[in-house]
């Protein structure tokens, strides 16, 4: 009974915001969430669309600072919390901060995002150009995405699909998977959790994998061109190919594949490290 | 990560490469980001270094040994001027850490930009970091924590933060000082490895990392 009287509260406190206005090329869309969730979608028009859902004594604010569209919301003893559904161009770049949380979803768009939140998850599919996503608490997720990619979470997992560019991803309690990979630049770190890379390995490009605690698991594609370091303190290797060590040390080995004009390097403290063909990374590990 | 030009960005930066070899790291350099992001962190500690506050000696003995040797104090200050601070790269790392941690403190650390370290894999014997030096930087950087936990007791007080983060941020703190502590167990049974170097080395560039992060969150205005 408790419950339902809540609810009833709740809904009849709760107020709707929607309005939509033009933009123009080269304008940026800051979104700014004190909690709750936003949600944005790319679509053909020049104008943007926000619907909230806030309580009847919140207001949301738009303003219009240089090139930049400000969206908030304030109540009377400060930020407040809503809920935004909001559509906005695909050319828009797009920034969303939601502190102390806030959930973010973004999908469709093909220009830079920027996505900054404590408490939430973090989802984006799309983008291009410089795309930042970080999180404390929530896991970072990212697909079909082009450009310059910086991934971090301190406590939640990384995951890349299907996406092209030079790729930073780091986090501290989690695992990163990057998935369909084109890049010549690859940096992938986390203390503790797994890391899985399956993707492109780039003549002359540079992949660096590490964890501390946790396994690396990354493809070769047939015809690679890399040399490739291997290091671990307590951990096992296991290769679904023949390698020839060519350089080994207590802790280190190298070996070289094709012209080895690539460089890649593996490292897990006390983690196994794997390498596999195209494809197997994800399947040995849902096994 | 590590080529042969690496461990001799210092003598660069102290002009002490003939011109040959400064006319070919310079090249090098061209084609190079990742010494050409060593060259600048490596710039940017040196003049923190060099910044830092030079105390005068509570006793100067130097105009004694001077007289004795046969040297004038003129000469001494010139030396003084012309003092060079060189690192290799692990040493590197961890002056990072101690500098960052000891001369900024955790409330500033949050409006600096990260610093990005990437440590050689391979270095040769020479460049082993001591694992006193990695406690001095780990100490120093227990400072910041001790601050950070402040901010983050603060954070919860006044209902900014969310408890459970608070939580998940020092499970993650203890989960970087498990890493580290492994890492400096396994340095201690073999000092001379590169690998346990340099790992521990980006361990602790991964707390001072977290430290900054944690610490923008925990003084966040909303």
């Amino acid at each position: 009974m408790l419950l339902a009287l809540v609810a009833v509260a709740r809904l009849a406190l709760a107020q709707d915001t929607d309005t939509t206005f033009a933009v123009r090329q080269g304008q940026r869309l800051d979104v700014s969430d004190f909690g709750g969730s936003v949600v944005i979608k790319a679509w053909r028009q020049n104008s943007v669309r926000v619907r909230a859902t806030h309580g009847s004594r919140d207001y949301v604010t738009i303003t219009t600072e240089g090139p930049t569209v400000h969206i908030s919301a304030t109540s009377r003893h400060g930020p407040a919390m809503v809920d935004y559904e909001i559509l906005a161009p695909a050319w828009m770049a797009l920034s969303v901060s939601g502190t102390p949380s806030a959930e973010v979803t973004i999908e469709g768009t093909e220009a830079e995002v920027t996505v900054e939140t404590v408490e939430g998850s973090i989802r984006v599919v799309g983008g291009s150009g410089n795309i930042s996503l970080k999180s404390v608490e929530g896991d970072v997720s990212l697909e079909g995405a082009k450009g310059h990619m910086e991934l971090n979470s301190v406590d939640g997992a990384i995951e890349l699909r299907e996406s092209s560019g030079d790729i930073s991803a780091e986090t501290v309690d989690g695992g990163i998977t990057l998935l369909g990979i084109e890049s010549s630049d690859v940096d992938a770190s986390t203390v503790d959790g797994s890391i899985e890379y399956d993707g492109t390995i780039t003549d002359g490009g540079r992949y660096r994998l590490e964890s501390h605690d946790g396994d690396v698991s990354v493809s070769i594609p047939e015809r690679a061109n890399v040399t490739v370091s291997v290091a671990t303190f307590s951990g096992d290797f296991d290769s679904s190919f023949p390698v020839t060590i060519k350089d080994k040390q207590k802790h280190r080995f190298t070996f070289t594949l094709g012209t080895g004009t690539a460089r890649l390097e593996l490292e897990s403290f006390d983690g196994s490290i794997n390498l596999r063909r195209p494809g197997q990374v994800h399947e040995q590990n849902e096994e | 990560m590590n080529d042969q030009w690496t461990n001799r960005l210092s003598e660069y930066l102290d002009g002490e490469l003939d011109e040959a070899q400064r006319s070919e790291l310079e090249s090098h350099l061209a084609a190079c980001d990742a010494c050409v992001t060593t060259l600048a962190e490596l710039r940017q500690v040196v003049g923190r270094a060099h910044a830092l506050d030079d105390r005068p000696p509570v006793r100067d003995l130097w105009p004694g040994i001077a007289t004795r040797i046969g040297v004038s104090t003129d000469e001494l200050a010139s030396r003084r001027a012309r003092r060079r601070i060189s690192f290799t790269v692990p040493q590197l790392v961890a002056a990072s850490i101690a500098l960052i941690a000891v001369s900024a403190g955790v409330a500033r650390l949050a409006s600096r930009q990260p610093t990005r370290i990437t440590p050689a894999p391979d270095a040769p014997s020479g460049v082993v970091v001591q694992s006193a030096m990695f406690d001095k930087a780990d100490s120093s950087a227990d400072i910041a924590v001790d601050q950070l936990r402040l901010a983050l007791a603060e954070g919860q007080r006044t209902g900014r933060l969310n408890p459970l983060t608070v939580h998940k941020l020092e499970h993650s703190l203890a989960v970087i000082d498990s890493a580290i502590a492994e890492g400096k167990r396994a340095l201690a049974s073999d000092p001379q490895s590169a690998y346990l170097n340099h790992h521990l080395a980006d361990t602790m560039r991964h707390k001072l990392e977290f430290l900054r992060e944690a610490n923008r969150i925990a003084t966040a205005r909303t």
